[in-house]
């Protein structure tokens, strides 16, 4: 009993002190807490105000953005440009012996490149170029040729050389299409850009096809199918030449001929495109057209002697490699065969001579022409390049390269043709080339589908200049080429 | 004839003595749309490596990367891009 009195005495005192401790340490802990939610409160109120800075300074920013998309939404149209200036010394050999120099010969070209990625699936592409000689009041006579309009230097207007939309579908199964309809890009093809150290501008061999054409082409993209990067394969259509009769007696004019005695020239051609095995950057084209009802003279609104001459096929194989293995080289070799198939029909020519396809009207004639050539970039990122190029064409070779932009039409040459240049790339804009190109012609006509060529040997050495076939051709020159 | 000895003398040793890359392909694996930057962007891009790692173009060869880069910007929005049809 004694004992647990002494211990409720000694632990009473000791419990009453143990509560009076616990109760502080509750205050203080109440107090703490208090202390927290005061400042929990406060930083409530500063996180809430700096989140509506925050949201202030989003919002002004989000309506920036929103209008740089607005602007980049309303900008349907990206330009580009491009710009040519030539500075061309030539001198001319004529069969009788004659020469003719033609000092400086000053020229610019320029285009305006347009596009629209209207959809994923659909784009738009165009391009308006002038081309004209310096100080030249006269426009070319064949500038208004379709194929030529835009290509050949004449009066300061703009043409229309591209205008097309490429519309791709079935993009997500094994056999991607797309089909391009409009003005088609035709011209400046594979492989002139070497010399204008520009990224490929066209879908053809420039050997066979360098021009202005209307056409719809189907590209099967055959890459997935047989796991192939880069394998092509198309089917295209062009109007070569479109019947347009003029009624004499009101001059209105009106699409379609009033009989069946004229027919439209058109060209359907396929085409396909691959690359070499292992070789990045590299192309070949294999390719077989035809021209179906072939007009003599698409300019001659005389139907009385104007015709159809016939059929001609078009044969053709490239390939091209583009910095091979990354050394900066790169070279090319382009074939192209030609055959007539004559319907026994002739055109007068103005010399009083009847001429049927190559001058014959009966029998098939076939040519064939090769063009060889390579490129070296040397120096800090490849500044100097330097090139050399050679093309040769047999008797018959005609091809459509009527719409090329080097004015001697070289690769339509039936002789041999020899081009080397140095090059000087400022940028990745701008470049200049100095450059010399020769040419011999073994027969006479080059380019052209009507007359017999003649061998320029057997030209007669006693007649003036403007009846006498040149037979040698010399130019040095010197070209600037920006493309933006 | 002539002409298709030089052909032949001309592609095969090359078709030997070279290697496979394809920029547009590495492209498509990767995801990338070489219109979608213009041309300094992607400059940008391959002088960053933390966009580098980004765009996961770490995961290709030396040789890979270059030829991806070069058909970027070969492609870029600003570019002088190729211009063929339905491609």
């Amino acid at each position: 009993m004694l004992h647990k009195k002494t211990l409720l005495i000694t632990l009473l005192p000791l419990s009453l002190f143990a509560i009076t401790d616990t109760q502080i340490e509750i205050k203080e802990l109440q107090q703490n807490i208090l202390e927290l939610q005061k400042e929990v409160k406060t930083l409530k109120k500063v996180n809430k105000i700096q989140a509506d800075k925050a949201q202030d300074n989003f919002d002004e920013l989000y309506d920036y953005t929103e209008n740089v998309e607005t602007r980049v939404l309303a900008d349907k149209l990206q330009f580009g440009l491009a710009l040519k200036f030539g500075s061309d010394f030539i001198e001319k050999t004529y069969q009788n012996t004659n020469t003719v120099k033609n000092n400086n010969i000053l020229s610019t070209k320029f285009m305006l490149k347009l596009k629209a990625d209207i959809t994923k699936t659909l784009k738009f592409y165009g391009r308006l170029s002038m081309y004209k000689y310096w100080g030249n009041s006269i426009p070319h006579q064949y500038s208004y040729y379709d194929n030529m309009q835009g290509r050949v230097p004449s009066d300061s207007g703009l043409y229309v050389e591209r205008a097309y939309v490429d519309w791709f579908f079935l993009k997500q199964t094994s056999l991607p299409m797309a089909l391009t309809i409009g003005r088609q890009p035709s011209s400046d093809g594979p492989s002139h850009q070497f010399k204008d150290n520009v990224s490929r501008k066209a879908t053809y061999s420039a050997l066979l096809y360098d021009g202005v054409a209307d056409g719809v082409v189907l590209t099967l993209n055959l890459s997935k199918l047989f796991n192939y990067d880069g394998t092509y394969f198309r089917f295209g259509y062009s109007r070569g030449f479109g019947y347009v009769n003029t009624n004499q007696y009101s001059q209105n004019p009106y699409i379609g001929a009033p009989n069946t005695d004229i027919q439209n020239t058109d060209v359907y051609g396929i085409f396909l495109d691959s690359k070499l095995p292992n070789i990045e950057n590299s192309l070949i084209q294999l390719s077989a057209s035809r021209m179906s009802n072939v007009i003599a003279n698409p300019l001659d609104s005389n139907y009385d002697n104007n015709t159809n001459l016939g059929d001609m096929d078009l044969l053709g194989a490239m390939v091209e490699i583009t910095n091979f293995q990354n050394k900066h080289i790169d070279m090319f070799a382009h074939y192209g065969y030609n055959i007539t198939h004559p319907n026994t029909k002739s055109y007068t020519l103005p010399n009083g001579v009847d001429s049927g396809l190559l001058g014959d009207s009966k029998n098939s004639l076939s040519g064939y022409a090769y063009w060889l050539g390579g490129r070296y970039g040397f120096g800090d990122n490849a500044k100097y390049k330097i090139g050399a190029e050679y093309n040769h064409g047999s008797k018959n070779w005609v091809s459509l390269t009527q719409g090329s932009y080097d004015v001697y039409n070289k690769l339509a040459s039936r002789g041999d043709a020899f081009e080397v240049y140095g090059m000087y790339v400022v940028n990745k804009y701008l470049n200049f080339r100095l450059g010399y190109l020769n040419i011999n012609y073994d027969y006479d006509r080059s380019g052209w589908l009507l007359s017999k060529p003649t061998p320029i040997v057997e030209v007669p050495s006693d007649i003036p200049n403007e009846q006498s076939p040149i037979s040698r051709l010399h130019s040095i020159y010197l070209k600037m080429n920006l493309a933006y | 004839m002539k002409f298709y000895k030089y052909l032949i003398v001309f592609v095969i040793p090359i078709t030997l003595f070279s290697y496979t890359l394809s920029g547009k392909a590495l492209a498509d694996k990767l995801g990338l749309n070489a219109s979608s930057k213009a041309m300094i962007q992607w400059e940008r891009v391959f002088k960053n490596e933390r966009k580098i790692k980004r765009y996961k173009i770490d995961i290709l060869s030396a040789n890979e990367q270059r030829a991806l880069k070069d058909y970027l910007i070969n492609h870029a929005i600003d570019s002088d891009y190729p211009t063929v049809a339905g491609e």
